[in-house]
């Protein structure tokens, strides 16, 4: 009696499960850093993520105070905790133009993941999302297949396919 | 929301950051992923001008309350405190002076309506 072919199924890690099409900025409107917070904010509110928007970016915006979290090679990682904010969530935005976000090479930032969580005492998946999205856009044809997928879905098998081998 | 409550959320978020920013062992974590954190100067001063826009009792209550809890503004969902879990009164309670801002009953802690 034939079998079904056995089925590794890998266990996502917490970026793929908080990836969602409705956290999906294709293309920015914007082109400067403090726009375009607030532009992804404004999506994170219209989703009931951001309680009160203004809270949001002010906290995003002290983050960026803080140290700019554009880590170079086209990549920005904003990330901040606020009260405001109902639930963790990743909300990831392309620009194929190019956004000025004081990165660390000086060089315009095209993908952009904001993570927002909010204040919980011990949360160490948001520290561990913030470490799988550098690993995942670690390798410049990676980071170009993502700018180039055709959709979302697309953009997370790219990203799903980084972590295959854990 | 009036604008006392939202200067409280916004010390209350700028403190979670110093704090985080201040623990050497999550420091390190963010720096190792690229993360400079060189701006703690600013977030001081942020916080000292966010500071003197709260009523003087209001930030003392705030203060305090914070060596105590890690969060001191909370929501209130359903009548249920989302800071200890208890219900709360049909007739909130404010506090003496602000006027403005309610606490619970249980834990003390400052509320927002969600």
């Amino acid at each position: 009696m034939p079998t079904a072919p056995s089925v590794e199924r890998r266990i996502e890690t917490y970026l793929e499960l908080h990836l969602r099409p409705a956290l999906f900025i294709p293309e920015l409107k914007n082109k400067k850093k403090s726009a375009v917070l607030e532009e992804m904010v404004a999506h994170l509110a219209r989703h009931q993520i951001a309680r009160q928007a203004d809270a949001v970016l002010e906290v995003l915006r002290q983050r960026e105070a803080l140290g700019s979290t554009g880590v170079g090679k086209g990549i920005a990682i904003p990330h901040a905790r606020s009260t405001m904010v109902a639930e963790r969530a990743v909300l990831l935005a392309r620009s194929s133009k190019g956004v000025e976000f004081d990165a660390a090479d000086g060089n315009p930032v095209h993908l952009c993941f904001l993570i927002v969580a909010p204040p919980t005492e011990h949360d160490p998946i948001y520290l561990q999302m913030l470490a799988q999205i550098v690993k995942a856009v670690r390798l410049a044809p990676v980071r170009r297949k993502i700018l180039d997928a055709p959709d979302f879905d697309a953009i997370r098998a790219v990203i799903g396919a980084q972590f295959t081998n854990e | 929301m009036n604008s006392q409550l939202q200067a409280l959320v916004a010390l209350q978020d700028l403190d979670l950051m110093i704090r985080e920013a201040k623990d050497p062992k999550r420091a390190t974590q963010e720096e190792e992923l690229g993360f400079p954190l060189g701006g703690m100067d600013k977030l001081e001063r942020t916080r000292e001008r966010l500071a003197k826009q709260i009523d003087e009792r209001l930030l003392q209550l705030y203060e305090r309350m914070s060596r105590r809890y890690a969060r001191v503004v909370v929501p209130v969902e359903g009548r249920i405190c989302l800071g200890c879990f208890i219900g709360l009164p049909t007739a909130s309670r404010r506090i003496a002076d602000s006027g403005t801002v309610e606490n619970c009953e249980n834990c003390g802690r400052i509320l927002y309506r969600i």
